[in-house]
């Protein structure tokens, strides 16, 4: 295509060469959650950089739809590290929201908004680790240009007003939801492996496999974009379900993606092993482990040593 | 036919395809048609609108109603095809197959299995593993390539040397012809002999023919010893002969790939891996169910590299040390697209086969007609199968790289047509690809041009590949880079 008049794509501008170089092999597909989510492509981070280019170079009308594809972004960067031309593609990501902003589309795609019943007592805003959240002109604001989809704020906000609308699967009710089906149609099922992307997600598993294959599976992964965003009622809802036992899987120490996530997680899973030790229940059942980015062996590993405890411990009674 | 470029733009009838698929699968927003116009290879087109089925029947009434309103239909899968077949060069409707996407059936004691198009080649696999099975055609893309589009491009990669192509793999198939009809072709055997082998026409056939909703494909033991060997050379032509030697002397390697100085100096400059620049390494590798059996396999394939004065030959069983020798060519991809900020890797005439006897001087040729043309081109490839593969490296902004590209591409093909060579080895033909195959295949055009009006008599499936592309492929569709003007 001929290079069309140039809009206003200045902070996209620098990338122009970048966006040549990715040769669109879609390998960024792997991991995506948007993509494993919806299934469409057109949510993978492929169709960002295409829709990035198709922007700058004019092919590409600015309007909402094409915006909200930017905006859709946790920023787990799984797509950077399966890039096999090394492309940033999250920075790039940034820079477009930054010249979608200037022309007024905002998204919010997956940045948190703010309800109107948040009594304004800034929890969210000291609690944000990309300072995204401020107090503005009509109250708890976020910088949907540093907002980085971690849901932090929405596990700290004691009124419930800070929302990520767009989850794709990811949100409380979502894992909640599909933790119960599992468990449910599951005669084997012993326990909920809840995976921040970032410390691991499984290969694509795009693919449906025959029940005969799955049947008797006893553990299943769910993927939370960060361990900080983990909630108690998510954390014991598959308790309620007759779970044995429920495993957390979060960024190593001084290496989480987003700051302190994986220190509130395991701050979380301590109170909570506190309570159920008062309810005689072995703590030993909610765990939390860390996992270095894309160490697969060792997640493994730490879910056969896991299921394994909680055969020797049985069901809880 | 009935689609030619100028021809004014027909609408679709969206609400017939929101009765077909449901709401949530359909999409016509001119941002997802944007993303869906363009694939791995260097070409861009706009297509009307995208479906994504759940099932056969849906796909049974678009190409019903496709059919009577003559619109265009381009089955798609992953998305990863580097020749532009899933490019809409006349718009219409993409068919994205990603949600068919069930593994079926998984039967061990008669080795095959049923997959629906959209399953993808390493969840596949990942399903086949606990059974100690794998599927072998396996392409470099298989994290996302799925068994549809592995099918539409009889794809294969580095162990096809053994194992063979998808097309070795397949025994049977349930497809939808452009009438909408539903064929079941092939069988659940090893062997067929029970006339026309339709199902092996669909290999291959990008889409063209008829959409494959359901394979039946054979599996492999996964070999419980793999070993890796690596050998330098300071001379194309050495590592050519050692290639040839290998090959004919009933050693059954299941990897031999070539990399070649370019490639070497390519991986250096960017991943600072510090391999010894020399004209060429061989890589090679065999696998097998007895410890023995590979070991005579690998001396056999070390002794021949020996003799053509190969050096610094290493082998290994180890896991770690087997990803060390491959790392240069497992990096070779991201080196190449880091090379220079000002160029970009662009997949065109990527994947052509030549006979082994020919590999090497193939390589030399690329580099000559490269420097000729003042671009940069680099020649590795799966040489175990014949096949070579290059990237063109340039500055896409520029008019002058794309002519020059264009005549180097000319100038290779002709050498290989010369050498009893094919234009594609792996990666079909599609639209990037047709000014060489129409050459290649000039006596048997008229022939599948009868086979296609056959099945698909309106012209409906994928219009404007193979055969019927341009022969200009710069101005077959608009590219997917800017150009200065």
């Amino acid at each position: 295509m001929e290079t069309k008049e140039k809009t206003k794509f200045k902070h996209l501008e620098k990338w122009e060469s970048t966006l040549s170089a990715c040769i669109r092999c879609g390998y960024c597909f792997e991991h995506c959650p948007m993509f494993k989510y919806t299934g469409w492509e057109s949510d993978a981070p492929r169709a960002k950089i295409i829709t990035a280019f198709g922007l700058l170079s004019g092919e590409l009308e600015p309007t909402k739809m094409a915006a909200d594809k930017i905006f859709n972004c946790f920023y787990c960067k799984r797509c950077e590290a399966a890039c096999s031309s090394g492309v940033t593609l999250t920075e790039i990501f940034t820079d477009a929201k930054k010249d979608l902003v200037e022309m007024g589309l905002k998204g919010p795609g997956t940045t948190s908004v703010t309800d109107l019943n948040c009594a304004r007592c800034l929890i969210c805003v000291k609690a944000c680790p990309h300072e995204a959240r401020f107090h503005g002109e009509d109250g708890i604001e976020t910088d949907p240009v540093k907002c980085q989809a971690c849901g932090i704020c929405v596990e700290v906000c004691p009124a419930g007003a800070a929302k990520i609308e767009n989850n794709f699967g990811t949100g409380r009710e979502d894992l909640i939801q599909a933790s119960s089906r599992f468990l449910s149609t599951h005669t084997s099922a012993k326990a909920i492996v809840f995976a921040c992307n970032w410390s691991y997600f499984p290969d694509l598993q795009a693919s449906r496999l025959p029940e005969s294959e799955t049947h008797d599976k006893d553990y299943e992964i769910y993927v939370n974009m960060c361990a900080g965003r983990l909630e108690s009622q998510l954390l014991m809802a598959p308790f309620l379900n007759k779970a044995w036992g429920v495993l957390v899987a979060a960024c190593p120490e001084d290496d989480c993606q987003h700051k302190n996530g994986n220190t509130r997680a395991k701050k979380l899973i301590q109170g909570l092993q506190s309570t159920m030790e008062r309810v005689n229940i072995d703590p030993a059942r909610l765990q939390v482990v860390e996992i270095p980015a894309g160490d697969k062996t060792l997640f493994q590993a730490q879910i056969d040593t896991f299921i394994d405890r909680l055969n020797a411990m049985g069901p809880i009674r | 036919m009935i689609h030619q470029k100028g021809i004014p733009m027909k609408s679709v009838d969206e609400s017939k395809l929101r009765e077909i698929f449901g709401e949530n699968n359909v999409k016509t927003d001119p941002s997802d048609l944007y993303a869906f116009g363009s694939d791995s290879s260097v070409h861009h087109a706009m297509p009307w609108a995208v479906v994504r089925p759940d099932n056969t029947e849906q796909v049974q009434k678009l190409m019903v109603y496709a059919n009577e309103a003559l619109i265009p239909v381009i089955p798609r899968g992953g998305g990863s095809g580097m020749c532009g077949q899933t490019v809409p060069i006349y718009g219409g409707i993409i068919l994205d197959m990603k949600h068919m996407n069930r593994i079926l059936e998984i039967n061990l004691p008669d080795v095959y299995c049923r997959v629906e198009p959209g399953v993808v080649d390493d969840d596949l696999n990942l399903a086949l593993k606990p059974h100690g099975m794998f599927y072998p055609p396996t392409p470099a893309s298989s994290r996302i390539a799925t068994i549809g589009g592995e099918i539409a491009n009889n794809a294969s990669g580095v162990r096809s040397v053994k194992y063979g192509a998808t097309r070795d793999a397949v025994l049977g198939m349930k497809v939808v012809m452009p009438s909408g009809d539903l064929v079941t072709l092939g069988a659940h055997t090893r062997v067929e002999a029970s006339g026309y082998q339709l199902h092996k026409l669909m290999v291959g056939s990008e889409g063209t023919l008829g959409i494959v909703v359901e394979a039946t494909l054979n599996f492999v033991p996964i070999p419980e010893y793999r070993c890796m060997g690596i050998a330098n050379f300071d001379h194309l032509s050495h590592a050519g002969a050692a290639i040839g030697a290998i090959m004919s002397s009933g050693a059954t390697p299941s990897m031999l790939e070539l990399v070649d100085s370019v490639a070497i100096k390519a991986v250096n400059k960017t991943m600072n891996l510090g391999l010894k620049e020399v004209a060429a390494s061989l890589i090679f590798e065999a696998d097998g169910m007895v410890k023995e059996a590979v070991d005579y396999e690998i001396n056999k394939m070390k002794e021949i590299c020996k003799k053509n004065h190969g050096s610094d030959i290493t082998t290994s069983y180890d896991p770690k040390e087997r990803a060390k020798i491959f790392m240069g060519r497992k990096k070779l991809f991201p080196a190449l697209s880091k090379y220079d900020d000002s160029l970009s890797s662009t997949s065109l005439a990527d994947d052509m086969a030549v006979p082994y006897s020919k590999m090497a001087e193939m390589a030399g040729k690329i580099h000559e007609v490269a420097k000729k043309n003042n671009i940069i081109m680099t020649a590795y490839g799966h040489c175990g199968s014949g096949c070579m593969h290059t990237k063109i490296l340039m500055d896409t902004k520029r008019p002058d790289q794309w002519a020059s590209a264009k005549k180097a591409i000319t100038e290779i093909y002709e050498y290989v047509r010369s050498v009893n060579g094919t234009t594609s080895a792996e990666h079909g033909i599609g639209l990037s690809k047709a000014e060489s195959f129409k050459v290649e295949k000039a006596d048997s055009l008229k022939l599948l041009q009868t086979i296609k009006q056959a099945l698909d008599p309106n012209n409906i499936l994928n219009p404007g590949k193979l055969m019927q592309a341009p022969e200009d492929w710069v101005t077959a569709t608009g590219l997917r880079y800017s150009v200065n003007n």
